[in-house]
C-alpha cells in the first residue's frame, strides 16, 4: 500500500507555494502534516503529480496577537494547542478539544489548517472553531479573503477554496473572563471520528451565544439564537432535534444523538 | 530519487529515496532498522510509531523527505533509555506482549505517556494508549505495565520530562530549507502514472455481475421536483443517453439500449477522484411510472467496486404541472473507497450529485425537444454546485428559528 510516484517541492515562502499551485500541467496537492492526506495517498485514493509541502514556511507557523484576536498559522498542530504553546484565549476550549483529537502521535503532526481544509465533517476543529466564532484567512496570488469557519466547509470533504488559494491562518476571537464552553463527542472508540458532536461557547460579556451540532456528515449546524434551543425549563432536546431536522438531518436516531451531544455540551458549560 | 539526510539513533543516515518513501520504509529498507513495524499503513494501528524530535509520530504517514535533518529515534535506539528499560522489564513481568508485532510502537507510545503524564490514572493510560492496537493481550497487561512504571517512578521521585518542545508546527518539519525540483523524473524512473482514460477505455471491461438476489448494504431516499409534467419527464427518463448527459461526470460507452447501458462516471470529492466503469440493466413500468436501475462498477484507480440498485417513481404534483421524483438509492461499496465511504458521507455526495442532475435536467427540458443543451454542471465538484443546496438548507433553518 504505497502512494503513486509524485514530485515533491518544499518552498519556504508563501509566494513560492502559491506559484507552484499555478502549475496547470500537473495535479498539485498541498500537504501540511499529512495525517489525513497521508492515508488517502497510501490507499491511492489521491494521486497527485506534485506534492507541495508547506511545513517549512515560517509564516504558516506564526502566532500573532492583534489585541482582539489571536491569529494562528495554518501549520500549527493539534499538540501545539494541547500543550498550550498556542496562548489560550478561549477559556481553555481549544486546548481541551485538541487533546481529544485522534491520538498523540497524530496530534504531533496534524495541523489545524489541514484539518479544516480536509473538511471531514466529523473532525473536531470544524465544530469547536465554529463555536468560538473563528474565521479562516485564505490567501491567493490576487489577495486575501476571510470566511467564517462554519461557512468554510461546503459539504463532506469540500472546502470553500478557490483554485490557487491557500489557507494561511485562523483568526480566533478572544473570549472574555465570563466565557464558558462545553464539548461532547459521541465515539465508540477513543480517537475515532465522532458520530455526533455538541460544541458550545457562551460569553455573556461579549453577548455571544454559539451552539454547534457537528459530525453531521455535512456542514456543522450553528445556532446563535438561544430561544431556538431553550424553553422555560431550560435546554430542550426536542427543540434541538427540530433545528437538526430543519437543517436536513433526516434520521431520527441521528437527530436524537446530536441533540443529546449538544445537551451534554451545555451541561459541561454550565458546570464550568 | 533524491538524497535525504536524517539523524537516526544519534547517527547521521542518508539514502537516495523517492519523495513517496515514508519514514518507516526509509528506516527499514534503506538502513535495516526493522524494529519499526508497519501494520495498517494508514495511521490507525500505531505499530509504526517512532520518536521524531522527541515526540511520537506515525512513520507510515510521514514522508522521510518531509523530516529532512530531523532527529529520529527508533526502538533500536532505546536500548539504553531509562524509561524504555523500565517499560521492557514491566512488559515482561506483566505479560504485556505475545506476538510482539505491536510492541515497538507500544513502547514508544508508553514512554511518551510515562514522561508526559506522570500522574496518569489507569483510565488516562487507556485513553492515551488507544492509538496503539494489540490483537493478542487484551491490553490488561500492557496497561498494568505502564501503570507500574508510572507508580514506581513517582515513588522514587524520578524527574518528569525536562526537554519540552517549544517549536510550533509538525514534528520533524522545519530543519531543512527549500526543496526544489524534487522531481521524480529521472530517466530510469518514469513516474508510474495510472493508465490514461484513453488507454483504459481500450482494455476489456469487466462485465459486472448483476445477480438478482443483491441486497444493498446501505439504502437512502432522495427526492426532487421537476417543473414539467409526468409524461415529459417519463419520456425523458427513457432516453438513456440524455439522462446520462445530465449526470455530472458520466459518459457512455457504445450505444445504450433502453434495457442496458455501459459507461463510466467520474466523481471528484475533495482531493479524491473516483472513476467507476460499469454496466447497468434498466427496467421500466409505464403504467406505474416507476423504473429500476441495477448496476455495478469498478474504479481501477482505487481498486474499489460498487453494486447499486436505484428505484424511481414519478408522481404528478402542482395539478400535473410538475413531477416529483422519488428515488431510492441502495449500494454496497467495497475496496479502498469503502474506508472513507461512511454512509453519511456517501449520502451527502449523492445529494450533491442529484442536485446537479436536477439543474442539468431542468436546463435540458427547458430547451424543448431536439435541442440538446450543454450541461450546466459538468463535474461534481465543490463550490457553486453545493452552494445552492446549502443556501436552501440555511433558509429552511432560518425559517424554523425565526418562526
Amino acid at each position: 500500500m504505497k502512494p503513486v510516484r509524485f514530485d515533491y517541492e518544499r518552498p519556504v515562502e508563501i509566494g513560492a507555494a502559491l506559484a507552484l499551485m499555478q502549475d496547470e500541467g500537473r495535479v498539485v496537492k498541498i500537504i501540511a502534516g499529512g495525517q489525513s492526506l497521508g492515508p488517502m495517498l497510501n490507499m491511492r485514493l489521491v494521486q497527485p503529480e506534485l506534492l507541495v509541502d508547506i511545513t517549512a514556511i515560517p509564516a504558516l507557523k506564526r502566532i500573532e496577537d492583534t489585541g482582539s484576536d489571536l491569529i494562528v498559522g495554518a501549520c500549527v498542530t493539534h499538540a501545539d494547542f494541547e500543550d498550550r504553546r498556542v496562548p489560550d484565549v478561549t477559556a481553555g476550549a481549544l486546548a481541551g478539544v485538541a487533546r481529544g483529537i485522534a491520538y498523540r502521535a497524530v496530534r504531533n503532526r496534524g495541523t489545524v489548517g489541514g484539518s479544516l481544509t480536509h473538511a471531514d465533517p466529523s473532525a473536531d476543529w470544524i465544530s469547536i472553531l465554529s463555536a468560538v466564532g473563528a474565521r479562516v484567512i485564505l490567501r491567493s496570488a490576487s489577495g486575501v479573503r476571510e470566511v467564517a469557519v462554519e461557512d468554510y466547509m461546503l459539504g463532506a470533504l469540500a472546502a470553500d477554496l478557490n483554485p490557487g488559494e491557500l489557507l494561511e491562518a485562523v483568526r480566533i476571537p478572544k473570549c472574555s473572563a465570563s466565557a464558558r464552553w462545553g464539548y461532547f463527542k459521541s465515539c465508540r472508540k477513543t480517537g475515532e471520528f465522532a458520530h455526533a458532536i455538541g460544541a458550545v461557547l457562551v460569553d455573556p460579556d461579549r453577548g455571544v451565544f454559539r451552539a454547534v451540532m457537528g459530525a453531521t456528515e455535512t456542514r456543522p449546524i450553528l445556532v446563535i439564537d438561544r430561544a431556538a434551543l431553550f424553553g422555560a425549563s431550560g435546554f430542550s432536546t426536542g427543540a434541538a432535534e427540530e433545528v437538526a431536522q430543519a437543517a436536513g438531518m433526516g434520521d431520527l436516531l441521528d437527530r436524537r444523538t446530536h441533540a443529546v451531544a449538544l445537551r451534554r455540551a451545555f451541561e459541561q458549560a454550565d458546570a464550568a | 530519487m533524491s538524497m535525504v539526510s536524517l539523524t537516526v539513533n544519534s547517527r547521521p543516515l542518508r539514502a537516495d529515496v523517492e519523495p513517496r518513501t515514508n519514514l518507516a520504509d526509509f528506516l527499514r529498507d534503506s538502513h535495516d532498522l526493522t524494529g519499526t513495524h508497519l501494520g495498517c499503513e494508514h495511521g490507525v494501528c500505531g505499530a509504526c510509531t517512532v520518536i521524531v524530535d522527541g515526540e511520537p509520530v506515525r512513520s507510515c504517514i510521514t514522508y522521510a523527505v518531509a523530516c529532512e535533518n530531523a532527529q529520529v529515534t527508533t526502538i533500536e535506539g532505546l536500548n539504553d533509555d531509562e524509561v524504555a528499560g523500565e517499560l521492557r522489564a514491566a512488559f515482561t513481568r506483566e505479560h504485556g506482549l505475545q506476538c510482539g508485532y505491536c510492541t515497538p510502537g507500544m513502547i514508544v507510545s508508553a514512554r511518551d505517556v510515562v514522561l508526559r503524564m506522570p500522574d496518569a490514572s489507569e483510565h488516562e493510560i487507556r485513553v492515551a494508549m488507544s492509538g496503539n492496537l494489540c490483537r493478542c493481550t487484551g491490553y490488561v497487561g500492557i496497561v498494568r505495565a505502564i501503570r507500574s512504571v508510572i507508580v514506581e517512578r513517582k515513588a522514587r521521585g524520578a524527574a518528569p520530562r525536562a526537554d519540552l518542545r517549544t517549536a510550533l508546527g509538525p514534528v520533524g518539519s522545519g530543519h531543512a530549507g527549500a526543496f526544489a525540483g524534487g522531481a521524480d523524473k529521472t530517466a530510469d524512473a518514469p513516474p508510474a502514472r495510472i493508465a490514461s482514460p484513453v488507454s483504459r477505455a481500450a482494455t476489456p471491461r469487466e462485465t459486472a455481475k448483476l445477480d438478482a438476489d443483491f441486497v444493498p448494504q446501505t439504502s437512502f431516499p432522495q427526492s426532487f421536483v421537476v417543473a414539467h409534467p409526468v409524461d415529459v419527464v417519463w419520456d425523458f427518463f427513457g432516453r438513456v443517453d440524455e439522462v446520462a448527459a445530465c449526470l455530472p461526470g458520466a459518459s457512455l460507452v457504445g450505444t445504450p439500449t433502453p434495457e442496458h447501458v455501459e459507461g463510466q462516471i467520474r466523481v471528484k470529492v475533495g482531493p479524491m477522484v473516483a472513476e467507476f466503469q460499469g454496466v447497468a440493466d434498466i427496467s421500466r413500468d409505464d403504467a406505474r411510472h416507476a423504473g429500476r436501475i441495477s448496476g455495478s462498477g469498478r474504479d481501477t484507480r482505487s481498486n474499489s467496486a460498487t453494486r447499486g440498485l436505484i428505484g424511481y417513481t414519478l408522481t404528478p404534483v402542482e395539478d400535473g404541472r410538475a413531477t416529483r421524483v422519488d428515488v431510492s438509492i441502495g449500494y454496497t461499496l467495497t475496496g479502498m473507497l469503502a474506508q472513507f465511504g461512511r454512509s453519511g458521507l456517501v449520502q451527502d455526495i449523492a445529494g450533491r450529485l442529484v442536485s446537479a442532475f436536477v439543474q442539468n435536467l431542468e436546463a435540458r427540458l427547458g430547451q424543448g425537444e431536439g435541442a440538446p443543451a450543454a450541461p450546466v454542471v459538468t463535474e461534481l465538484n465543490a463550490g457553486s454546485l453545493v452552494y445552492s443546496v446549502i443556501v436552501s438548507r440555511l433558509k429552511e433553518l432560518w425559517r424554523k428559528i425565526a418562526g
